[in-house]
């Protein structure tokens, strides 16, 4: 079949090297000594000004640390990881205030234009250096109301949030967005009353590790009743040599609250791995929505396999209230190791969990993903819908569980993961874990595994559509069931990922 | 085997690592079979799968065996009557093969004892991978069972039944069956008895090329019994394999099904019935190989769980690289009917080729409301209409099997099972 070996050259011929947003810059950091002791935990906890309790909890999940395994069950194989060579703190030295957004560092701004992502955050960033005429532009749109498609923005640059953008606008509809060590200072209160209770300290390996010595993240308080005005948007970037990004993220909806939250990331090229092991808490009460999406674009290594991040996530949500839902969105293009499995406690009655993945990978990526929707309340219903595409040399894992407890009447849930296989060296793996221990419920699941259908391409290609395009056009018709779910200005930049990650191999 | 270190053994361990010590100088076999049976017991003092042990995930092996009882050499099991009418019978009965060897043109019966004496048996004791505790635990204590070969081209006018009967104690069984070049022939495995027996037993099939086989497992043990059972195939070229399944007793159940589609064009088709009443734990693990380009399979399992029991179905179907042009499909229905009942599924696909077309569904729910509606609209109770819905359910896996005797007598099973425990 001429197309299979078109694909096949194409695919060797992929230059996954080029990584689109391979660059360093420079700016002096401020490390703690390599390595993790008690000592590390106490410089980052002193370095963040933390109070007493804080050190306390991190401390404590560094002795329960010591006490763990790594775990070996995921499909992936990488190189033992010395915990004791990696950098646990590295701030940018010239940190300017959160408030001020004129001290933003010039090499710091050059980062976000290197990113050349078109989105609103560009604007919003190249607008933070005429204020002005965002001012101004406040005023048209009047008090408490917002042109819609506005995102906030919570920088993170390295480990520590640099920059936040229209905090006080977000300040006036009561919403708290926030780094989170700012929040462990100014917001004890909510961050001790949540801060562990969906991801215990005790949860696992390296959520455990995250604990002990996360350095930043963003937090994200909306009260009751307020549908958060914005779509709030974080940007991760890895940027000093050997240096762990442990970010810890909390996000709280109230009652009958809304938002809309959105992750992205990008790293410049490395030889050695890095560490990259986060922890997302998503809180939802009573009749509360939070929507997480995330586009993933991490350095997956070169053409070798050789360099890349290792992303080893926890992302739980839990729909504690009833009627709340939870929504995750992700697209997953990067990193040289994923390992993350975005969850939803469905605790409330009549809640709602959302899964909805795009996992790409290519090269020597290997990729673990998938979900768990854990059925505790009465009427909770969850979705998942999980496309992954190998090509390359990639392996690529569905991995995911549903489970219904004895008291969870009437839970429904429907799976429907496909994988798709360019070129004959990769691999595509589901394991799910079905579990039902109450008659009312009512799970389906459903998987396949196909390379693209011959039918379809030469249907395609018959109208004049050449062969590259005509692949391209099926792989976004694969994926355009989770691509809609994403928010608009996320559409289009995970539409170009999925292009970029599989460039040469798909068009 | 890479089970984990445990600190103290269980009850259940100990007792079978002491039966060993009992046991060996009974045991038939050669030195090579001796060290083979050593390996076993060595990789059995690691300790029981737990379910840390992936593929032990859902039967917590080492939690759930809580005895063992002692070899039983008193007691008496009978022979039953056949399933199939003039089928030719080969029992063993209580853990050694019993009565005349059949002779039948073509087919050549032996007690695997003497297999094991003289020695030619050892090689087929290997463990498979890892994490194989019902091997080695079959290895290790087998005693007897029957080595059949139907040679090239033959066509046994009657079908074969494979009949497994205790009456309590241990009983540690092996049924190697080969079937050559072009043979056709149909297997009957019945696995019954009574009493809280222990039981291993391990099919060992080995299909040749265009070769067709129809083999029925029919597992009846009493609700006291702990069944541990393997039936592993190797599928030649174009051979042709139908493997029926039916789970409706025991109280810890565990049977695994590995097959190698290894030969060109093999067809593997599997149909399974799991009836889970009681406070049962079943558990059946398939592993598929799909070694070679242009081979295909189906699989279909349906269960019903009633009363306390737990369900377990693990299905996992690997396409190696080279395996192109793979059809595989895999579909595990379960009508979960208690809400004290359980059913965990886990169907893998495990895919390094890409031009394959592979899937699988699972489901898991209650009788449909509309459709108990739809019969008990027409005059018909509730209770009568569930039972013809739940039979529905299963029979229509049986009924694919088109041939006739054999649906008829497994209709016949079912209708026995639906009686005690509709």
């Amino acid at each position: 079949m001429p197309a299979v070996q078109d694909t096949i050259d194409r695919v060797r011929k992929i230059d996954v090297d080029q990584y689109k947003y391979g660059f360093e810059t420079e700016i002096e950091m401020d490390k703690a000594p390599k390595g993790l002791s008690e000592d590390t935990i106490r410089f980052i906890s002193k370095k963040k000004d933390e109070p007493q309790w804080m050190l306390e909890w991190r401390l404590e999940a560094f002795r329960r640390w010591l006490t763990l395994e790594e775990p070996t069950w995921a499909r992936v194989n990488y190189p033992k990881i010395d915990f004791q060579d990696i950098y646990y703190y590295a701030a940018p030295k010239s940190t300017p205030g959160p408030t001020s957004l004129e001290e933003v560092d010039p090499e710091l701004l050059k980062v976000y234009e290197k990113l050349g992502i078109p989105l609103k955050e560009q604007e919003i960033l190249a607008g933070v250096q005429k204020p002005k005429a965002e001012a101004d532009e406040f005023d048209e749109a009047g008090d408490n109301v917002y042109k819609s498609g506005r995102v906030a923005v919570d920088a993170v640059f390295d480990s520590v949030s640099v920059v936040t953008t229209f905090k006080k606008e977000l300040a006036q509809a009561g919403v708290i967005f926030c780094s989170i060590s700012e929040a462990i200072r100014e917001h004890p209160e909510l961050v001790k009353k949540y801060l562990g209770t969906v991801v215990p300290t005790t949860d696992n390996y390296y959520a455990t590790l995250n604990s002990a010595v996360f350095t930043d993240g963003s937090f994200v308080f909306v009260p009751k009743g307020v549908r958060c005005p914005m779509e709030l948007s974080t940007y991760f970037r890895i940027n000093e040599k050997n240096t762990g990004q442990f970010e810890r993220t909390l996000i709280i909806c109230e009652d009958g609250a809304y938002v809309s939250y959105l992750e992205g990331c990008t790293a410049p090229q490395r030889d050695e791995n890095q560490l990259h092991a986060a922890v997302v808490e998503l809180v939802a009460l009573d009749d509360a929505e939070i929507k997480y999406s995330t586009v993933q674009n991490w350095y997956p290594g070169d053409a070798q396999g050789k360099g890349g991040i290792y992303n080893f996530v926890t992302k739980r949500g839990d729909c504690r209230g009833k009627n709340s839902k939870i929504s995750w969105t992700q697209v997953e293009t990067g990193s040289a190791i994923t390992w993350k499995y975005p969850s939803c406690i469905l605790r409330g009655d009549n809640s709602r969990g959302e899964f909805y993945s795009i996992a790409v990978s290519n090269g020597y990526q290997q990729v673990d993903s998938g979900t768990k929707m854990l059925h505790l309340g009465k009427n909770t219903s969850s979705r998942i819908i999980s496309k992954g595409i190998a090509a390359g040399f990639s392996q690529n894992t569905y991995r995911g569980q549903v489970s219904a407890h004895r008291k969870a009447e009437n839970a429904r849930n429907f799976t429907q993961c496909d994988s798709l296989l360019i070129g004959e060296d990769c691999g595509a793996h589901t394991v799910p874990y079905i579990e039902a221990k109450n008659s009312s419920a009512q799970f389906e699941h459903e998987a396949t595994t196909s390379k693209i259908s011959e039918d379809q391409l030469f249907y395609v290609m018959q109208r004049g559509i050449p062969q590259e395009e005509a692949i391209a056009l099926i792989v976004n018709g694969f994926v355009k069931e989770v691509i809609q779910e994403l928010p608009m200005e996320f559409a289009v930049e995970a539409q170009k990922l999925i292009g970029i990650s599989l460039e040469g191999s798909v068009g | 085997m890479n089970m984990h270190a445990t600190p103290q053994r269980t009850a259940a361990e100990t007792a079978l690592i002491d039966a060993f010590g009992e046991r060996l100088s009974l045991l038939p076999g050669d030195g090579e079979v001796m060290v083979k049976r050593d390996d076993a017991i060595e990789a059995l003092k690691a300790g029981l799968p737990t379910k840390r042990i992936e593929s032990w995930h859902y039967t917590d092996l080492r939690r759930l065996l809580t005895s063992v009882p002692a070899h039983d050499g008193a007691v008496q099991a009978k022979a039953i009557a056949p399933l199939l009418e003039g089928s030719t019978v080969l029992s063993a009965l209580n853990g050694a093969t019993a009565g005349k060897l059949p002779s039948i043109e073509g087919v050549t019966v032996q007690s695997l004892a003497e297999k094991l004496t003289d020695g030619s048996f050892a090689p087929a004791l290997d463990p498979y991978g890892f994490d194989d505790a019902i091997g080695a635990l079959n290895t290790a204590f087998v005693a007897d069972g029957y080595f059949v070969d139907i040679a090239d081209g033959t066509e046994p006018e009657t079908p074969l039944e494979l009949q497994n009967v205790q009456a309590g104690g241990q009983t540690h069984m092996r049924f190697p069956v080969r079937v050559g070049t072009g043979a056709k022939a149909t297997i009957v495995e019945r696995q019954t008895g009574e009493g809280a027996a222990l039981v291993s037993s391990v099919s060992q099939l080995v299909l040749g090329d265009d070769a067709e086989v129809l083999w029925l497992i029919v597992q009846e043990q009493p609700d006291t019994a702990t069944h541990l059972a393997q039936f592993k195939a190797k599928l030649g070229k174009n051979s042709k394999l139908t493997l029926f399944l039916m789970n409706a007793g025991g109280k810890l159940v565990r049977q695994e099904i590995i097959v190698d589609a290894a030969g060109e064009g093999a067809v593997f088709t599997l149909r399974g019935i799991n009836l889970l009443a009681g406070d049962t734990h079943t558990d059946v693990t398939m592993v598929l190989d799909h070694s070679v380009p242009h081979t295909s399979s189906t699989e279909v399992i349906r269960n019903v769980v009633t009363g306390k029991a737990r369900g377990v179905f693990q299905g996992r179907i690997n396409v190696a690289q080279y395996a192109q042009k793979t059809d595989a499909k895999m579909a595990c229905n379960t009508l979960l009917l208690s809400d004290d009942g359980e059913f965990s599924a886990k169907p893998e696909l495990e895919i390094f080729a890409d031009d394959v077309q592979c899937g699988h569904g699972a489901t898991v729910t209650e009788i449909d409301h509309n459709h108990l509606f739809y019969l008990m609209a027409r005059g018909i109770d509730e209770k009568t209409a569930r039972g013809l819905l739940v039979k529905a359910f299963v029979a229509e896996v049986i009924e694919e099997l088109e041939v006739e005797p054999v649906v008829e007598a497994l209709e016949a099973l079912l209708d026995g099972w639906f009686q005690t425990h509709g």
